[in-house]
């Protein structure tokens, strides 16, 4: 019976595959619009960037840009690509990333874009001339190279569009009557850009494109793509298994270990740059949800927070709950993320981390609610029921604390959690999200936005304000390399491991994954 | 008539009333738009901007007054996180849920009355027993794992129907409908057989308690004693007999299905608003929970009167003063 149905799904795929010049892909959360400019999130991106490109891409090289030099760290000069063309055959222009970068200042219904915060320091943008522009920033801001991947660029040849240059102002006003609406994109009348693919038809739950003949870079290998969004792991994966789709996003690892003995089946995995961490509040006045007997503040004694990394054993984590498919973490991004240095591994010692705890006058333990997501990360409640596991080993009484993520967030945000559990997709640099996490507030140069942790060293804080206002790549990897060994040495929070990306997709396709969690066409072709 | 037509409407409104409160309160307890909104990039100034942009800095009784200032002229609010008025979003939703809902209540009443009453009539026949013991089977599956069952079953191994979407859609007054196409029907037939299986078995066991009651009853025997030919005296005197409980039943069980076929769309990703109240939960956006379920709420009103009024048409000593 097995191997009949076997066959019969081999072949139902064969006779597919004859005719299936149209790559069918489905997503695991819906994109929220075809318009590139309101909405993040991994679908949303992984969908634009099929039609709209910018000046950067995803491995952070060049994309429409041909280059770029700092005449300052707050003015960056780019020069765009020759012959570049939209979908309606007008030329890339300078003036067309001017226009771009107005609609995304422009407000919707009163409403900025939520990518407008990227934006923020951005002072002016002016077009030098055709293939030249400039960009002015009120603050040092050298994280804008990475940043230019969120402007997506729009051409600026449509009829509400006066003639002549046009003048950025962040309130997207830019003497512009009237942008194209949400509408417009979805409806394609608006869904121009640079991309290998054009937009042919858009729903919510389904985006139907076709290729863009006249690309200016690698032509693409699929005449058309139809990318559904299946929220539901099992409803995609039946998906596949009917042959509703020739590739999935987001496999479970439970589902991936039943495809092994399918032949008419594979998954290719990848490791991503998403790395999971526990934030600890090291506050000496105290975390929420963390009591000792004393009364201290157990997490601000580096010893316990050193305790609690040698209690977890990493490789079990990834071996057990992921079968391989998730690495063990030993910084804050991994090292095959650009910009990241080499760190060594972190040790697994239970019987030290009960030594470290009675050194720092916690024989006994101490009480702590671990805070985590229950419907946000691959196979996330698990490793936080891992977590709590090994910590109540060291004597330490934990109360694991499991939300939905809306739930979750609002409690991140109102800072009334002292241990948590969190990602971070460093989709602008290995340093961006400690940065953020673990450096002292400095809106100047948005350092420590997110720092829940209360962390504040001198030698860390150095380093950061040092890398946020230095343009030359190998110098700010440097200060990177020094503000993580900082970290790293004071455990603001403890790395646990990186995931990796899955898709599980017909065995005659070949998939080369990408790193930052999004899934396009150009990764998938016939083996 | 009137007077009650009246009354109705003024308890409904006290119900949409009373849970727009509950959903408002609960949602702002429970969930912060901001913090989900918000990407990992947000710094408070930017969390700041979006809480006032959205409106949620404002106090939560402010916020709700102003919600049902608006709500009396129409205005059900923008979707936080599409940013868009959310009654276009519900309702363009709505066609997918009705086809399938109904779809599903049809096939309940078709298939389940009938066999209810032959399991009624002929309860010594083994026929009956196999039925009986079906719908005990279809009553207690639960409805996820049935939904996995008949994609592995029809689309997995047989692959006659597409596991999962919508499929084609074709116009009919200006609303996309599945039903009027082959590629629409076919992605229908799986999510409503997956809902139909319940009601029909619940139908069944209705009529066939309904029958074995109506049969006995002085009324019945008089019937048959008259020499009333067996078409009449089913149609006539046992039907409309038993079909009150089955119409109130009915009722409930379409609202039911239009308001919280959640599992079922989720697992057949089926466009339906169903999709829609899960989604908006999970993303806190508050305004399209919150127009739904007073939406909801009407609906039910009007299911509710409606089977008032087929009581009133079924059974001729019911009135409504």
């Amino acid at each position: 019976m097995k191997k009949t149905i076997a066959a019969l799904v081999a072949a139902a795929a064969l006779t597919g595959a004859a005719q299936a010049e149209t790559l069918r892909m489905a997503y695991s959360t819906a994109p929220r619009s075809i318009d590139p400019y309101p909405f993040g999130g991994a679908t949303t991106a992984s969908l634009k960037e099929h039609v709209f490109e910018a000046l950067v891409g995803h491995d952070d090289q060049p994309l429409l840009a041909s280059g770029w030099t700092w005449d300052s760290p707050t003015s960056l000069t780019v020069n765009l690509r020759e012959g570049i063309t939209f979908h309606n055959g007008a030329p890339l222009t300078a003036r067309d990333v001017v226009y771009s970068s107005c609609r995304m200042m422009f407000k919707v219904n009163d409403k900025r874009n939520l990518l407008t915060s990227s934006m923020g320091p951005i002072a002016d943008v002016v077009a030098v001339d055709d293939l030249t522009v400039r960009f002015e920033m009120k603050n040092p801001y050298p994280l804008w190279v990475q940043k230019m991947k969120f402007l997506s660029i729009l051409s600026a040849s449509g009829g509400d569009v006066p003639d002549g240059p046009i003048k950025y102002d962040d309130a997207g006003d830019c003497g512009i009557t009237a942008y194209p609406s949400r509408d417009d994109f979805e409806n394609g009348e608006a869904a121009v850009g640079t991309g290998p693919y054009k937009h042919v038809s858009w729903t919510k739950e389904k985006a139907v494109l076709t290729r863009n003949d006249a690309y200016w870079g690698e032509a693409a290998k699929w005449d058309g793509l139809e990318i559904s969004a299946v929220t539901n792991s099992g409803a995609r994966m039946a998906g596949l298994l009917a042959g509703d789709y020739d590739l999935i996003e987001n496999p479970t690892t439970e589902d991936i270990t039943a495809l092994d003995s399918n032949d008419a089946f594979d998954f290719t995995g990848k490791p991503a740059w998403r790395t999971m961490f526990v934030v600890l509040n090291v506050s000496p006045d105290g975390a929420p949800g963390v009591e000792a007997a004393d009364g201290s503040a157990p997490l601000s004694d580096l010893r316990v927070r050193q305790a609690l990394s040698l209690a977890i054993n990493r490789d079990a984590i990834v071996d057990r709950l992921f079968g391989g498919n998730a690495s063990v973490a030993n910084q804050f991004a991994p090292a095959y993320r650009v910009g990241a240095p080499e760190m060594p591994a972190l040790e697994y010692d239970p019987e030290r981390a009960k030594a470290l705890l009675a050194e720092a006058g916690y024989p006994d333990g101490f009480k702590m609610v671990f805070n985590a997501p229950n419907d946000r990360y691959p196979n996330g409640t698990r490793v936080a029921q891992a977590l709590t596991q090994y910590w109540s080993r060291i004597g330490i009484e934990v109360e694991l604390n499991a939300q939905p993520w809306s739930v979750y967030a609002k409690a991140r945000r109102a800072k009334e959690m002292g241990v948590f559990f969190y990602g971070w997709g460093h989709p602008q640099g290995a340093a961006q999200m400690i940065s953020f996490a673990f450096a002292s507030r400095d809106k100047d140069l948005g350092l420590g936005a997110s720092n829940y942790s209360n962390y504040a060293s001198e030698a860390f804080d150095t380093a950061m304000q040092a890398w946020a206002v230095e343009t030359d790549d190998d110098k700010a990897n440097g200060f990177v390399k020094d503000a993580m060994v900082a970290a790293m040495a004071d455990l603001p929070g403890i790395p646990v491991y990186y995931t990796h990306s899955l898709w599980a997709h017909r065995a005659d396709l070949q998939v080369d994954g990408r790193q930052d969690e999004r899934t396009s066409a150009w990764m998938v072709s016939y083996k | 008539m009137l007077s009650f037509v009246l009354r109705r409407l003024g308890q409904s409104a006290v119900l949409v009333l009373i849970m727009s409160v509950l959903v408002f309160v609960g949602m702002y307890v429970i969930s912060d738009p901001v913090a989900v909104l918000a990407g990992d990039d947000f710094t408070p100034e930017d969390m700041a901007v979006l809480a006032r942009e959205l409106g949620v800095d404002r106090p939560l009784i402010v916020q709700y007054v102003t919600f049902l200032g608006n709500m009396v002229q129409g205005d059900f609010g923008t979707s936080f996180v599409y940013n868009k008025p959310v009654l276009p979003l519900i309702i363009e939703r709505l066609p997918a849920t009705l086809e399938v809902a109904f779809l599903a209540i049809g096939l309940g009443l078709v298939l389940g009355v009938p066999l209810g009453i032959y399991s009624g009539l002929n309860r010594k026949k083994a026929s009956t027993k196999s039925i009986s013991f079906a719908t005990t089977v279809g009553y207690s599956i639960p409805n996820f794992w049935q939904a996995l069952l008949l994609i592995m079953v029809f689309a997995v191994w047989l692959k006659v129907l597409p596991a999962s979407g919508r499929g084609e859609t074709t116009m009919l007054f200006g609303i996309g409908v599945s039903f009027l196409n082959l590629d629409g029907l076919s992605h229908m037939i799986l999510p409503a057989t997956n809902l139909a299986i319940y009601k029909i078995c619940l139908q069944t066991r209705l009529a066939r308690s309904g029958t074995q009651e109506v049969m006995f009853q002085d009324f019945m025997t008089y019937a048959r004693a008259k020499g009333l030919p067996r078409p009449r005296l089913l149609r006539r005197h046992l039907l409309r007999n038993i079909l009150i409980p089955i119409v109130t039943i009915t009722g409930l069980e379409l609202g039911g299905l239009i308001a919280f076929s959640t599992v079922t769309e989720t697992v057949f990703n089926w466009p339906g608003i169903g999709k829609l109240l899960l989604d908006s939960i999970h993303n806190a956006d508050r305004p399209v929970v919150v127009a739904y379920l007073i939406l909801i709420v009407v609906m039910f009103v009007v299911i509710n009167f409606l089977v008032d009024v087929a009581y009133a048409l079924l059974d001729p000593r019911i009135r409504y003063t």
